[in-house]
């Protein structure tokens, strides 16, 4: 039952984030243009480059597809309403991102194209930065909830949300989550201005239409790991916890996708360097402040 | 035995992908794949850590492997001539030393495996939190001045590849 609800909502969510940035890209709200859209890419020719590696090729759309799903199993959305409460569930939600990557560098790899390659290994580049500005954020938020468990995690906040306990930390998370889900302006893998379309640009048909619906997910989960860490999970007075859940995640995500369109694309030179020298020393200094904090005055 | 059948088929089944992987990486001609292919051994090798109910160290060799194998690739891009594999480039090297190496390495794994005394088999696994407290305290306790002197040798190594890597600036002014 579980698991049925947290794919409807997982669903629900893809479409909500799929109309979103139809009306942000296309400029015209519409309710069916994501599933008009889906529908036609299901229908096109499924276009296969010259010389693939076709494993490569194949796997790589239907690992992210996997990949987000398994993010998504230790997303609590309510008390109780989560597949599985792993009692490192924060590391292994970092596990399975880790495997974005690996999707990515397969994608890249796979359909033989210089844009594909470059895009997928471009991706490497930024990842093995951004990483740490995953990773280093979420042990500063474990330190204060003394669990790796993302239900502990959602729990230790009930006195003040980690926005306002490591603000450092939660700048830099929502950062590199909107890295990981290469939303803009950090759209580098598939940036359309130099790489017409990176990994994308050779999947054509019912493969580029798994490859969009697993960024949905990424999106999404990067907005409920956010919310979990960050805003309190499903903690929230009135409403009951599941719709606050809901709330929260799906306003974090569409702040990602209106907030990142205001700004031009990075420079990836730019952004690497930002992400090793600025972001790092910030996430340790972060981890540092809250290791004070946690010390001295225990909220 | 606290183990199910599941558990056990399930080892075997991931302890067989992992000794096919391995197998792929010198079968395959090109580097990505080889890469990839061992990056999904050492995967393989996490979920038997996982069916094993060490949750805390499969989950963290899951994560650093997808990381580290990734890394690997792309210095073998940059580096080999011919990472694709278009020209059948051939994974192994030095065969006669190899074999002779991995036979008796296979051996000496056995022989550990069959002689060594195990003592008692545990009945009850401690719980996931426990195990991870457990690992720390054995990591800062008793094994730090390991540890901490690998993480400098490794520090050490990176910074003197990054140094190797990043041409002179005469060079680059060129």
């Amino acid at each position: 039952m579980t698991i049925a609800i947290v794919l409807f909502s997982l669903a629900a969510g893809a479409y909500f984030i799929a109309v979103l940035e139809s009306w942000l890209i296309h400029g015209r709200f519409s309710l069916t243009r994501p599933a008009i859209s889906a529908l036609a890419l299901l229908g096109r020719e499924s276009v296969l480059a010259r010389t693939p590696d076709r494993l490569f090729f194949e796997t790589a759309p239907v690992l992210l597809l996997v990949v987000g799903l398994l993010a998504a199993a230790v997303i609590p959305l309510a008390p109780g309403l989560i597949i599985t409460d792993l009692a490192t569930g924060a590391l292994f939600l970092n596990a399975a991102l880790a495997y974005v990557l690996v999707a990515l560098i397969m994608a890249g790899w796979g359909p033989n194209g210089a844009f594909a390659m470059i895009g997928g290994w471009r991706f490497l580049g930024q990842f093995i930065a951004y990483a740490m500005l995953i990773v280093m954020p979420i042990t500063a938020v474990a330190m204060r909830a003394e669990s790796l468990s993302t239900v502990d995690i959602v729990q230790s906040q009930a006195a003040l949300w980690n926005i306002a306990y490591q603000p450092i930390g939660f700048a830099l998370f929502v950062v590199a989550a909107m890295g990981l889900a290469w939303l803009p302006p950090l759209d580098l893998p598939t940036g359309g201005g130099d790489l017409a379309g990176g990994f994308e640009a050779e999947y054509t048909g019912a493969r580029l239409a798994v490859l969009r619906l697993a960024r949905l997910f990424i999106i999404l989960v990067m907005a409920g790991s956010t919310v979990t860490f960050y805003l309190g999970g499903w903690l929230g007075p009135w409403l009951p916890p599941v719709v606050w859940s809901a709330i929260k995640i799906l306003a974090v995500a569409a702040l990602m996708l209106i907030g990142g369109r205001m700004l031009p694309r990075v420079r990836e030179a730019r952004y690497l360097a930002v992400s090793w020298k600025l972001g790092i020393s910030l996430a340790l200094t972060n981890i540092f402040l809250v290791g004070v904090i946690a010390l001295v005055v225990p909220i | 035995m606290t183990g199910s059948f599941a558990q056990v088929f399930f080892l075997a089944f991931f302890g067989a992908a992992a000794v096919w992987f391995g197998i792929v990486v010198f079968r395959t001609h090109s580097m990505v794949r080889s890469a990839i292919a061992l990056l999904f051994s050492q995967t393989a090798v996490g979920v038997m850590f996982l069916l094993m109910q060490a949750e805390f160290l499969g989950v963290l060799q899951i994560m650093m492997m997808a990381t580290e194998m990734s890394v690997m690739a792309i210095f073998m891009v940059m580096f080999m001539m011919d990472p694709g594999g278009m020209g059948a480039m051939e994974m192994t090297h030095q065969k006669r030393l190899s074999l002779w190496a991995g036979g008796i390495g296979l051996v000496g794994a056995l022989a550990v495996i069959w002689l060594a005394e195990w003592g008692p088999v545990a009945l009850s696994v401690p719980a996931a939190a426990d195990q991870t407290a457990d690992l720390g305290r054995e990591l800062l306790g008793r094994s730090m001045f390991i540890f901490q002197s690998a993480g400098l040798t490794i520090l050490t190594a990176m910074v003197a590849a990054t140094m190797v890597a990043i041409a002179p600036d005469e060079e680059r002014r060129q």
